[in-house]
């Protein structure tokens, strides 16, 4: 268990930036994900914390330690491929038992280390098969067990659930919360999917374009997100966005309908506000009235794509017994609570 | 084409795979003939060896050449001599450019490009090009008439290490770098890694090595002058005597020196098949 530290780390390839300056901590026992679309540098960060990339400049701390020029074997982190990378010719002890080997651990102490991963992962009976001989969930579970039986001071994963089938991956998602729970260990984690980070993370650190949007506890990027694109990256379906003219204590849509806010400088900017804040009420309440275009029943829920008089289109959150049909006039009252302004830049305004 | 084969389309197919197979014995037996007229005519005595009919079977069936050729020779000492060279040439060369395949490969140095580009280079010049600085080379060094003479210019065999680098080249990144995360130098990386995931390469370039050395016989027949330094393929050239060629005996001495392959090939011939299958098996 470790806290690891970046400062202000880069990271070109050729002439490339793909990592731009990055400041981080990871507190000791903290679950951590880094969250952005692909080709962000999630992985290339990953990598440059496990030594696999090299840090062009800045400062790489593991557990206190300078870690950015030692070799990968030396930082004391362990990796978990998105393939795994189970040596296909090992049974799964012997791949347990590799790293510990290599390392000339005494040879009872490697048997307990690997018996106990096989225990905590319930896998005691794979542990003479080969990686061929596995499912894919037992497969991923050797490869958390490799890591395992390192008694890291952190674990990396690089997307490890991608892999898997949609039901294996809610199982294992939910597993591995409980190993960290159990362990406690610093854990840093790669993915593009945003219910893993929301499940799993003690903080999610959003990556976009080489650089971190916002750090912040799921709850936090969810309903403060710092950026236009966090706003927009994160929650399913996405956020309403509407250009909006901020005329004293209100913003002005297209049509000049009028949506009250406390405080906010004047001037152009964009409202955002998530489906679920989009309510469909009785005409006298209504802020705005659209016209309904596609109508998904969720069972639960239902969501009506809208199109505003001014031309906007506008996700709502209705019922589960919702009677809105497509071409019904819908009208719709925003929950002012949960308002998002962002000013051109894309940074997000204080609002509400 | 989903709905069920009508008969006709049927019948085409048994015909189409019938020529083939046809077509396939044929060519078996043509092979093969050479191979059965050889060892016919090693179980025939003389006078019917080279009597001007075709006899597919020899009308007495005689062991005397063979029994010549193990009692009258020294057939001991060209197979000792053919098996140390042999296996001495193939474990160097198959270590060396296991070596040299991972280095190319794997590992980051400069003239890499540079190294890389000579090795091609030198596959393209035929080693009977460079026999004659051989044969001055090993003379000089005192090597002549010795095993280390035989083995040292047969090392050469870039095709081996081009293999290699291509099983290498073909193995996912992702190993490479849990080995590294696991501690593994790169001695362990290969040996315990790179190698064991492409055995069947290690095992088919091992057998191929074994025959090329096993069956050379120019570089040998230059190198060695004294007949029991001689390897067996140049040794059969020395079964006759005063009163000129003896082909039964010959022939013989031929299959006796033969047999040792054959025989390895025969024995590891599923080995070598399945071998490669399970190294293409790994790479995905
Ligand atoms: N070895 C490399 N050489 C050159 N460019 C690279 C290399 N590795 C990654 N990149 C580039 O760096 C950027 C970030 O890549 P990275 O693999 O970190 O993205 P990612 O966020 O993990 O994406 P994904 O979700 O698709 O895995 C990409 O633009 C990619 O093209
Ligand atoms: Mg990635």
């Amino acid at each position: 268990m470790a806290e690891i530290t970046l400062d202000t780390v880069s990271k070109s390839f050729g002439a490339v930036k793909v990592i731009d300056d990055i400041s981080l901590t990871v507190a000791a026992g903290e679950f951590v994900v880094f969250l952005g679309p692909s080709g962000s540098g999630k992985s290339t960060l990953l990598r440059m914390i496990a030594g696999l990339e090299t840090i062009d400049s800045g400062r790489l701390e593991i557990g206190g330690r300078e870690s950015q020029n030692l070799a990968p074997g030396q930082r004391n982190v362990a990796m978990v491929f998105q393939n795994y990378a189970l040596y296909p010719h090992m049974s799964v002890r012997e791949n347990m038992a590799f790293g510990l080997r290599n390392i000339r651990m005494a040879p009872d102490e490697i048997t307990r280390r690997v018996e106990e991963a096989a225990r905590i992962l319930e896998m005691d009976a794979l542990l003479d098969r080969r990686p061929a001989q596995l499912s894919g969930g037992q497969r991923q579970r050797v490869a958390i067990g490799r890591a395992i039986v390192k008694e890291p001071a952190a674990f990396l994963f690089d997307e490890p659930l991608s892999n898997l089938d949609a039901a294996l991956r809610v199982r294992t998602r939910v597993e591995l919360a409980e190993l960290h729970q159990r362990m406690q260990s610093t854990m840093i984690y790669v993915t593009h999917d945003q219910t893993e980070a929301m499940t799993m993370a003690d903080r999610i650190v959003v990556l976009n374009d080489c650089r971190i949007e916002q750090i912040g506890t799921p709850m936090e990027v969810y309903t403060a997100p710092a950026t236009r694109f966090v706003a927009g990256f994160i929650g399913s379906p996405a956020m309403n966005f509407l250009p909006v003219q901020i005329e004293g204590s209100a913003a002005v849509l297209a049509d000049g309908a009028r949506v009250p806010l406390t405080v906010a400088p004047e001037g152009a900017a964009e409202l955002g506000i998530r489906p679920e804040a989009v309510q469909v009420v009785g005409p006298d309440e209504a802020v705005v009235t659209g016209e309904a275009r596609v109508v998904e029943h969720l069972g639960d829920r239902t969501l009506i794509y809208a199109v505003l008089p001014g031309g906007a289109e506008i996700i709502a959150q209705d019922g589960g017994r919702s009677t809105v049909a497509p071409g019904d006039a819908v009208p719709l009252r925003f929950d002012t609570s949960q308002l998002h302004l962002f000013d051109a830049a894309g940074r997000a305004l204080p609002a509400a | 084409m989903s709905g069920p084969m009508t008969a006709q389309t049927a019948r085409r197919f048994n015909l189409a795979g019938g020529a083939i197979t046809l077509v396939t014995v044929i060519c078996a037996v043509i092979w093969a003939f050479p191979i059965y007229w050889g060892i016919i005519s090693s179980l025939k005595p003389e006078d019917e060896v080279v009597r001007p009919v075709i006899e597919l079977w020899p009308e007495t069936l005689t062991f005397d050449h063979y029994w010549f050729a193990l009692t009258e020779t020294q057939i001991g000492s060209w197979y000792l001599n053919s098996i140390v060279t042999a296996l001495g040439v193939t474990f160097i060369t198959v270590t060396t450019s296991m070596f040299a395949g991972y280095a190319i490969s794997q590992l980051r140095f400069p003239g890499r490009t540079a190294l890389w580009w000579l090795i091609l280079a030198s596959f393209m010049v035929p080693t009977q090009v460079l026999i004659i600085n051989h044969f001055v080379l090993m003379a000089n060094m005192g090597l002549l008439n010795s095993w280390a003479g035989i083995i040292l210019p047969q090392l050469i065999h870039p095709v081996i290490i081009i293999v290699y680098k291509q099983f290498f080249d073909q193995v996912p990144r992702d190993f490479r770098e849990a080995a590294v995360m696991d501690n593994a130098s790169e001695w362990r990386i290969l040996f315990k890694v790179y190698v064991p995931m492409n055995w069947g390469v290690t095992t088919a370039l091992s057998i191929v090595t074994f025959i090329w050395a096993w069956n050379a016989f120019l570089w040998p027949f230059l190198a060695v002058t004294k007949t029991e330094m001689m390897t067996i393929t140049v040794g059969i050239t020395q079964v006759w005597d005063a009163f000129g060629v003896y082909y039964a005996r010959q022939l013989s001495a031929a299959v006796l020196a033969g047999f040792p392959v054959a025989l390895a090939y025969l024995l590891f011939q599923r080995r070598v098949t399945q071998a490669i299958t399970l190294s293409a098996g790994i790479k995905g």
